[in-house]
């Protein structure tokens, strides 16, 4: 179930607010979300709304939200299923999936943090909410600015 | 037909006597020898096959199932290991409007010439509901029934996971079926709880009795049943209110289920979906469990044997950490020896793995089965005994995947 903050309600609803933990790395560019997804993972459907809400909040930002099918599904498969379960952020190919040298995650759904050298920083196992996201680019040091 | 023979000498411990209360210990070691040969057989499956089991019917007759697929359509297939090979394989149903999934896939049960199979059928209703679809071949009659949704709810939802067992009941050789139900996740506006669900089928697949057995389990883990002296255990993956998702048990036995109960306390708090379920193998007393875990993201799987039926577990023995991502299987040989079959991860290439325990749990013995590949589209490894030979299963991914097969004989000098 999704937990949602108040907190990050308002934050939702008061526009361009930015959030500046550690300026360490405020300068680095492409932060990268990477949620693994599955059509027949429950929790993984209802978490993609909320990245849908933070990859449009986070556009202006540098930190962006990818998707992979953990089912490895040919590429007009994967994207029929995005399709369906309205996947908004870009869902790499298996060739990129490959570049990133990613161990699979063992539980679904899972959501790696990765530095701009595609290092991982951080793993998040299992359903996330917004608040857990944002808490945790925040521990990080990560600036984002939400729209 | 490739023949691989390898012998070699391992040494293992016997035996741990303790002598006293006091604990004072008497260790008694011995170097053995194990002969291993592995034999891969020739696959009756073709190109373009996947999602393979096998299964004996008890009787020393080994059956392996699995999917043909060509574009939309799907068909369900078995053949028979005959002295002089597999039979030519029979197709149970077909159809192009299947759910199609790397672990949630088709099972064949077979007893005294009757035989259940399932499958999972899209409803018509949800995107992501499916329906299990089984036909049953009543030896009788000498013919299959018509197709049937096994389950009663009528509610468009997610059901799978499917385990079988032949269960004989007053002179008649019926079919246990476990499941995963969720027809409770579409109760309320919010995702609902899945639940474990059985029923007992006649030979014409006439429903006699259906239970649910746990109100909430893990929404996406493989359940897996095998009987014991004491009647049918199954085991699944469970769910606690605090999202603890460890492995429990459950027994049929005088038209009673137990109450669910956790193997070991492992205490792997994910909310989420591992995708790795349990596996059991059971002869007379003597229970065999393996489980993948990664509590602390630390994957792992273990092994908990049991000498009464499943009343009681002995802790965990590691088989295989951190390089697996699970995917078990377990079997027991004739000797009672005990099976497990997992992958490595280590390398590149993922491999097929093949510990095998005394029945007090020392390892005897690990194999390489086959280099496989760690993505889904393998599948998961199934592994069965008939006397003292072990038979491995798997989908081989290379530009067409195609179902292999492969023999192992033990010799216990």
């Amino acid at each position: 179930m999704l937990k949602k903050s108040p907190k990050y309600l308002q934050i939702a609803l008061f526009a361009h607010l930015t959030l500046i933990i550690n300026s360490a790395v405020a300068d680095e560019a492409n932060w990268r979300i990477v949620n693994y997804w599955s059509e027949w993972c429950a929790p993984c459907r209802i978490e993609i709304p909320m990245f849908n809400g933070l990859f449009n909040d986070l556009k202006a930002s540098n930190v962006s939200i990818v998707g992979i099918n953990f089912d490895e599904d040919p590429r007009d498969i994967t994207l029929d299923i995005a399709e369906e379960l309205g996947v908004e952020f870009p869902t790499l190919t298996i060739e990129e999936v490959e570049e990133l040298a990613l161990r699979p995650p063992d539980v679904m759904p899972t959501t790696y943090l990765l530095s701009p050298t595609n290092e991982v920083v951080a793993k998040l196992i299992g359903m996330q909410s917004r608040e857990d996201i944002l808490n945790q680019l925040a521990a990080l040091g990560i600036t984002v600015q939400i729209n | 037909m490739q023949k691989l023979i390898s012998n070699f000498k391992a040494g293992f411990l016997l035996g741990i006597l303790f002598s006293s209360v006091f604990c004072s210990a008497v260790i008694a070691a011995s170097a053995n020898s194990i002969s291993v040969s592995l034999e891969l057989l020739a696959s009756p499956a073709p190109a373009n096959s996947s999602l393979s089991r096998l299964v004996s019917d008890g009787a020393g007759q080994m059956y392996l199932s699995w999917v043909n697929q060509d574009n939309e359509l799907a068909q369900l297939v078995y053949s028979k290991l005959m002295d002089t090979g597999w039979s030519n394989p029979i197709v149970i149903s077909e159809g192009a409007d299947w759910f199609i999934n790397w672990a949630d896939f088709p099972m064949l049960s077979v007893s005294n010439g009757n035989m259940a199979a399932h499958w999972l059928r899209m409803s018509a209703d949800g995107t992501y509901d499916y329906d299990i679809e089984a036909r049953f071949y009543d030896e009788n009659n000498r013919r299959w029934s018509e197709k049937r949704v096994i389950h009663t709810d009528g509610v468009s939802a997610e059901h799978g996971f499917v385990s079988m067992l032949p269960i004989s009941e007053q002179g008649a050789t019926n079919t246990l079926i476990t499941w995963l139900d969720g027809r409770n996740t579409k109760a309320g506006e919010e995702y609902g709880e899945m639940t474990l669900r059985a029923g007992i089928f006649d030979s014409l697949g006439e429903t006699l009795s259906e239970w649910e057995i746990d109100h909430r389990v893990c929404d996406c883990c493989q359940t897996s049943a095998a009987m014991t002296a004491k009647g049918p255990l199954v085991v699944y993956r469970d769910r606690s209110s605090n999202e603890i998702r460890d492995i429990s048990t459950v027994r049929y036995s005088s038209g009673e289920w137990t109450k669910p109960r956790t193997i070991h306390d492992d205490k792997w708090q994910i909310n989420g979906c591992p995708v790795n379920g349990p596996a059991v193998s059971a002869r007379d007393d003597q229970v065999a469990v393996a489980w993948f875990t990664a509590k602390e993201d630390t994957p792992t799987v273990q092994l908990a044997l049991s000498s009464d039926s499943g009343d009681s577990f002995s802790e965990p023995i590691v088989v295989a950490s951190p390089e697996t991502n699970g995917r078990v299987g377990t079997a027991i040989l004739n000797a009672g020896a005990v099976a497990v079959s997992w992958i490595d991860i280590t390398e590149a290439h993922a491999k097929i793995m093949l510990s095998l325990f005394s029945p007090q749990g020392s390892l005897l013995h690990t194999s390489v089965v086959a280099k496989t590949s760690a993505s889904r589209r393998s599948g998961f490894p199934i592994i069965e005994s008939v006397g003292d030979s072990l038979f491995v299963t798997w989908t081989d991914v290379g530009e067409t995947p195609q179902v292999k097969v492969a023999r192992l004989e033990f010799e216990l000098n």
